[in-house]
């Protein structure tokens, strides 16, 4: 059996507390050696929560000679710094998404990747979901028909609140609910459709982290020309999912963790064929979406492969971010626009 | 200049406050916050919105130094909104505060209220452990720090509508899974304010009236019926099918369906016995082996002794009825029993407040909230609206 994969985890925040942790300590791949955080107590607590006994220190260059990958997990405008340390020592990163708070960015950390020849993988954790691979796999071959249009949304009413409220500021998260919420399926979407000819966005920005936005984005330099909209909210409850209309019938999948693909064919409204994997999964069911996640990056440094969301696409990402913001118009956000006040002063 | 704390700034109420104060450019405005993961409304304004526990008076002691007025629009657990307030009232005297605004509710007369309650001087009478007892006992916190020394207002809102409203959210979700019936064809009152008419009336409040921790009604001031709210609603509805009626008959089945089980020594016996909490005990090696060898005990003693024992502690198998018709929202329904309508005189007169918004520009400001919220306006609403 080879050697655990030595693991440090860099920020011991609430998404390492709940979610990476947990799958590094589930998995038989890796052992957590070092927790890296600023705050000792912060990762003190952490350790005593989960009854290990890793190194703790401030820096991950404390730690660099002794570990031989690091998760990324703190707020956004800090990747670089810290990817770029663990990548010139040659060891592989996982960096929690978005990739960088910049395009710029993610584009030093993709080159001192490519450099010193180390791993780069992104934290796009939900294309590691049975019903986004296979999506992937049968919109590949068109088994829905071909795609016309596509909506997506995302809505709460607040939500994550990380331990140092990072996501109050705009200049830590690299934008509001667009980078927090819908970069997840910006990633999916260019997965599945690739980088679009045209885009538009509107926000709700005063200056912070826009609550509410939405974009649009149009393939045209294709025979199928296709075209989407998302929308995302943090001040309103929206279902999540994926609505996709194609010449034979409407697709929809749920933001759920273990959802099924729903398939309503035009040519008969009375039927909804529910659409799932069967056979061989390409993850065991039970494994959570954070430890398929870890054990692809260890795999992928250990068998000299790509990861499932490597540094490329992570990049590809932060364009399409950027691109977004830059094409930014205003939200209407005055709802009593055009009401006048009874009030006469 | 004023100074303005504004304490549970990120909720509903509070963010449409500080939105308005800010846009006024008058004071200083000093938002106060619980926790980051609901401040997106006011953080999307890039203003700093510092995060205090009510609960640690430091805390809050330490939030409201150099404040001259303070606002009270909190919500929280019960121990937040008793402890909470506590704290707050403590902190807001120690950093001699010149007005302290607390928001109440109408809910402190009771539910449904009495008729004498169209002015605040009615008797109050919530049922214990209700959110209404527990705006009461705040009220009673006020006015006691008023009469040692922290001037104070009340306000007293009914349900808040305009737009981000989660009360006429509600009712609409409601419509939509065709939850909510109209009582008396919808003719029965319906006591809102608009939140901009609120937040108007906490800024009259800052300055004005006698602060003397009297409670004061503040509503649109109009005679707005449950019919005006689902044809207010009616550009995101649309007019799919009609809202079903219900008796008043119907109406208190309902709000006697709504109550809660009253505690009792045999139902907690016959939860502990119940097969959902043995499989919980029985992960336990330990608990599993005692309930193996009880198990083991009662077979022992004959098939007829065992069923008999099952019968006497946890009764017959429940077989629940299969609903029929539809399933109304209680809590919304029963409001229509609220047969009186609260008067805003008081708050004229001590105010000089005047509803800056209608009910119907209110209603016409949500929908244009909602409807911009949820795409309905985008070419992609036939998409979007299947995942609702």
């Amino acid at each position: 059996m080879p050697q655990p994969f030595r693991l440090a985890l860099v920020g011991a925040g609430m998404v390492t507390r709940s979610s990476h942790l947990p799958a590094a300590l589930a998995s038989d791949k890796v052992q957590v050696v070092a927790l890296v955080e600023p705050m000792r107590q912060r990762a003190e607590e952490l350790a005593r929560w989960y009854g290990i006994a890793p190194a703790i220190v401030p820096q991950v260059q404390d730690v660099l000679g002794h570990i031989d990958g690091a998760v990324i997990a703190t707020p956004n405008d800090t990747h670089m710094g810290i990817a770029l340390t663990c990548l010139e020592a040659g060891v592989a990163t996982l960096i929690e998404k978005p990739l960088a708070s910049t395009y710029a960015e993610g584009e030093a950390i993709v080159k001192a990747g490519q450099a010193s020849g180390t791993v780069v993988a992104v934290g796009y954790v939900l294309r590691f979901r049975e019903d986004v691979l296979l999506l992937g796999d049968l919109l590949n071959v068109g088994y829905f028909g071909t795609v016309r249009r596509f909506a997506h949304q995302v809505g709460t009413r607040g939500g994550w609140a990380p331990m140092s409220s990072y996501n109050l500021s705009r200049q830590a998260t690299g934008g509001g609910v667009l980078v927090v919420t819908g970069t997840h399926f910006l990633d999916r979407m260019l997965h599945f459709w690739g980088y679009p000819d045209d885009v538009a966005f509107a926000d709700d920005t005063q200056g912070g982290p826009e609550a509410n936005c939405i974009a649009t984005f149009r393939y045209t330099a294709t025979d199928t020309p296709c075209e989407g909209v998302a929308l995302y909210s943090k001040t309103t409850e929206l279902p999540g999912g994926l609505s996709i209309a194609t010449d034979r019938g409407l697709v929809q999948v749920a933001e759920l963790d273990k959802t099924d693909i729903i398939f309503r064919p035009y040519e008969h409204p009375q039927v909804e064929q529910v659409v799932r994997r069967c056979g061989t999964f390409s993850y065991p069911q039970e494994m959570s979406l954070f430890q398929r996640q870890l054990e692809d990056f260890v795999n992928a440094c250990q068998q000299g492969r790509s990861p499932m969301v490597d540094g490329r696409q992570g990049l590809l990402s932060l364009r399409l971010l950027e691109e977004l913001y830059t094409r930014r118009q205003a939200l209407n956000t005055d709802w009593y626009q055009q009401i006048p006040q009874q009030r006469a002063s | 200049m004023r100074r303005i704390a504004i304490v549970g700034a990120s909720g509903f109420v509070g963010s449409t406050l500080v939105e308005r104060l800010l846009a006024q450019a008058q004071d200083e405005v000093h938002p106060l916050i619980h926790s980051s993961g609901n401040a997106w409304r006011l953080a999307r304004l890039g203003i700093a919105l510092p995060a205090v526990d009510l609960l640690v008076p430091d805390e809050i002691d330490r939030a409201l130094r150099g404040c001259t007025h303070v606002v009270n629009c909190a919500l929280g657990s019960a121990d937040a909104m008793v402890k909470g307030l506590q704290h707050l009232l403590a902190a807001s005297r120690k950093n001699n505060v010149e007005r302290f605004i607390h928001l109440s509710s109408v809910l402190v007369y009771g539910d449904p209220p009495p008729p004498e309650s169209v002015h605040e001087e009615a008797q109050t009478h919530p049922a214990k452990g209700t959110y209404g007892w527990l705006k009461l006992q705040q009220d009673r916190m006020v006015l006691q720090a008023c009469r040692a020394g922290l001037p104070s207002v009340i306000l007293c809102p009914p349900n808040i509508s305009g737009p981000y409203s989660p009360y006429l959210v509600r009712v609409l979700d409601a419509l939509r899974a065709g939850a909510f019936a109209l009582l008396d064809d919808g003719k029965t009152p319906c006591n809102l304010v608009d939140v901009s008419n609120l937040a108007y009336a906490i800024e009259l409040a800052l300055d004005r009236g006698t602060a003397d921790g009297k409670r004061m009604f503040v509503t649109d001031d109009e005679a707005t019926t449950w019919y005006d709210v689902i044809e207010g609603l009616t550009p995101v509805t649309g007019r799919a099918a009609p809202v079903s009626v219900i008796t008043r008959e119907e109406l208190s089945r309902l709000r006697l369906g709504d109550s809660k089980p009253s505690l009792s020594l045999m139902q907690s016996l016959k939860h502990l016995v119940s097969s959902d909490v043995r499989v919980a005990l029985r992960q336990d090696p330990v608990w599993a082996k005692v309930e193996q060898a009880l198990g083991q005990g009662v077979t022992r003693l004959g098939k007829v002794v065992e069923e008999r024992l099952r019968l006497s502690i946890a009764g017959p198998p429940p077989i629940p009825k299969v609903p029929r018709g539809p399933q109304y929202n209680a809590q919304l329904c029963i409001q229509q029993l609220r047969g009186v309508r609260h008067a805003s005189d008081l708050a004229k007169q001590e105010l000089s407040y005047q509803p800056l918004y209608t009910f119907a520009a209110s209603m016409r400001a949500f929908c244009a909230w909602y409807r911009s919220q949820h795409g309905m306006d985008t070419g992609h609403w036939d998409l979007l609206k299947q995942l609702s």
